[in-house]
């Protein structure tokens, strides 16, 4: 399938340039003021600021851990990369810091639309799949629970496939997933056959 | 007391554009008499002219030509977007400003070009958006083979799939190519509500002619129920199309007889009407300090006055946005929309975000 982008919606976002005062600075800005981003650059410290900025342009070569109010490569926004030094540390580090697109140093006449629209669809893609794959640990976390829920249909007089199905239309019926119906599945069998259970919740 | 100013011409007077070339350069050569002719300037321009003859890969070094041969930093010139992508890097490295008086795609603020003519928001975007409702919302798409056509098109059918629309055929043929047998056929078939052509040069007056023969044969093929829009047709082109130019429809900032934005002084069109303009704005940023032409683009710029047009972020321009369709042989404008400002990056806000129509899925 053809990968579309998104152009809108740039207009009126945010941008914050983590880079001392410098000409890169200056191109940096007039190129995402003519695209209609508003800007705002400071160094070194960003402050709280930054968790507002809808883009984060940051010094690859100055920059230091700590400078950021997040876990390493958890950014909330997409982050570009300021390269002069193509160093392999310098490298490593801006990879570490979670850079989803670069900008070679010096800046001049252009350069920044495109790293604007990959930064934006890396940052989407990473998101993505990292919902995705927290999404699939939790499904492999109940996998236990969806075999005890068969076992425990199954026990009241029908075959494990029988149980499977039944479990699939409580789901459907009551409109949740898989895993949450056989949690409830667990819980209230659970209750019915082991009076402990409850007398210690009571 | 007149001081002497070079000033760079970078059109090719040959080649599939030619015609185009020629009416820019007519408009720069007119207003640099006008300039030099005028009591109240100290400008008096000296063109120092080169001709790539329609050769894409000669544009740069005869823009680099006239920027280390001679005193001129400022350049009018380029027809097609490639050419304008082609000397941006010596632009660049010189120091130099090419004043840009044509159409084009957008998605681009150089530092070192002026934009002088329109951008889809001035051109494409107001077009669809006047076709739609008295048309429909099929549309079939050409274009010639490089950027131009290309980002039109992907505009087009951005704009068209969110009203809803159809996109029913997309097809591109190569600068100068007269193979139009393809593209005919496929819009006999597919009976669209509009073409958007984007095809340039000699491509074009071919596709034009071919459609215009399809009509006598289909009547569905005439300008009542399927016309043929354009973002930079302009009457240089007319006499290059004949009688196949009837009912045609465009998109432009200014159109002979007009006098929104030319004034008492009339045009031929609107390429010529922006060179001209080109070279009265950088006379008007020049004029009255010594040596001022060695400055760069945003040095102008930033000692302008409030009459100056030129918005010094985008370098692009507020224009008037007609809607125009060839009648009895000339353009007649049909609706003039409220001047817009140049939104290169369409992040401005005049254009209406439309949403995507709901996909919806069968249910078995």
């Amino acid at each position: 399938m053809k990968r579309r982008i998104r152009i809108q919606n740039l207009g009126d976002a945010r941008a914050l340039i983590l880079h001392r005062s410098h000409l890169t600075v200056q191109n940096l800005t007039r190129q995402l003021t003519a695209i209609g981003l508003s800007v705002t650059s400071v160094w070194p410290d960003p402050g709280a600021d930054v968790l507002a900025a809808d883009f984060v342009f940051f010094d690859a070569d100055m920059g230091h851990d700590g400078q950021f109010p997040w876990a390493p490569g958890d950014s909330p926004m997409p982050m570009i990369a300021l390269i002069g030094s193509e160093a392999p540390g310098r490298i490593e580090w801006a990879l570490g810091v979670g850079a989803h697109a670069q900008i070679l140093k010096p800046v001049g006449d252009s350069g920044v639309y495109s790293a604007l629209l990959i930064a934006r669809d890396a940052f989407d893609a990473r998101r993505a799949l990292s919902a995705e794959i927290t999404d699939l640990r939790s499904r492999l976390d109940d996998r236990q629970t969806v075999v005890r829920a068969v076992t425990l249909l199954a026990a009241r007089g029908q075959g494990e496939a029988e149980a499977y199905a039944q479990l699939r239309q409580m789901a459907m019926s009551w409109r949740i997933s898989f895993e949450a119906a056989a949690k409830r599945i667990v819980a209230r069998y659970a209750d019915g056959e082991g009076k402990d259970g409850r007398r210690d919740r009571g | 007391m007149k001081r002497r100013v070079e000033l760079g011409l970078l059109y090719s007077r040959s080649g599939s554009y030619a015609l185009l070339s020629n009416a820019c350069r007519d408009g720069a050569l007119a207003a640099i008499a006008a300039t030099n002719a005028d009591p109240q300037t100290d400008i008096s321009f000296v063109p120092v002219e080169r001709d790539p003859a329609g050769n894409i890969d000669l544009y740069g070094p005869l823009c680099e030509q006239i920027l280390r041969e001679t005193s001129a930093r400022h350049v009018i010139g380029c027809i097609t977007s490639w050419s304008r992508k082609e000397v941006i890097p010596t632009l660049e490295k010189a120091g130099g400003t090419l004043w840009y008086a044509t159409p084009y795609e957008g998605f681009e603020a150089s530092d070192h070009v002026v934009y002088m003519h329109a951008c889809p928001n001035q051109h494409l975007l107001p077009l669809l958006d006047w076709a739609f409702p008295r048309f429909g919302r099929r549309a079939y798409l050409t274009g010639s083979n490089y950027i131009w056509g290309w980002e039109i098109n992907r505009l087009a059918r951005e704009t068209v799939t969110a009203v809803g629309g159809t996109v029913l055929g997309e097809r591109y043929l190569p600068i100068g190519s007269l193979d139009v047998d393809r593209m005919i056929e496929e819009i006999r078939v597919t009976r669209p509500n509009f073409i958007l052509n984007s095809l340039i040069g000699p491509s074009q007056y071919r596709f034009l002619a071919a459609y215009h023969a399809l009509g006598q044969n289909d009547p569905h093929f005439r300008p009542e129920t399927c016309p043929i829009l354009s973002c930079n047709l302009t009457e240089c082109e007319l006499p290059a199309i004949g009688e196949a130019a009837e009912g045609l429809i465009a998109a432009g900032p200014y159109f002979h007889g007009m006098s929104q934005w030319s004034g008492p002084r009339n045009f031929g069109n609107s390429f010529e009407a922006a060179a001209y303009f080109a070279v009265c704005e950088l006379a008007r940023l020049l004029a009255g300090r010594a040596s001022s032409e060695a400055e760069s683009l945003a040095a102008l710029l930033g000692t302008a006055d409030q009459t100056c047009s030129i918005d010094p972020q985008t370098h692009h321009r507020t224009l008037p946005v007609l809607i125009a369709q060839v009648q009895g042989g000339v353009f007649r404008v049909q609706e003039r929309r409220a001047d817009a400002p140049g939104d290169p990056y369409l992040t401005r806000g005049q254009r209406p975000i439309v949403a995507s129509p709901p996909v919806l899925k069968v249910v078995s």
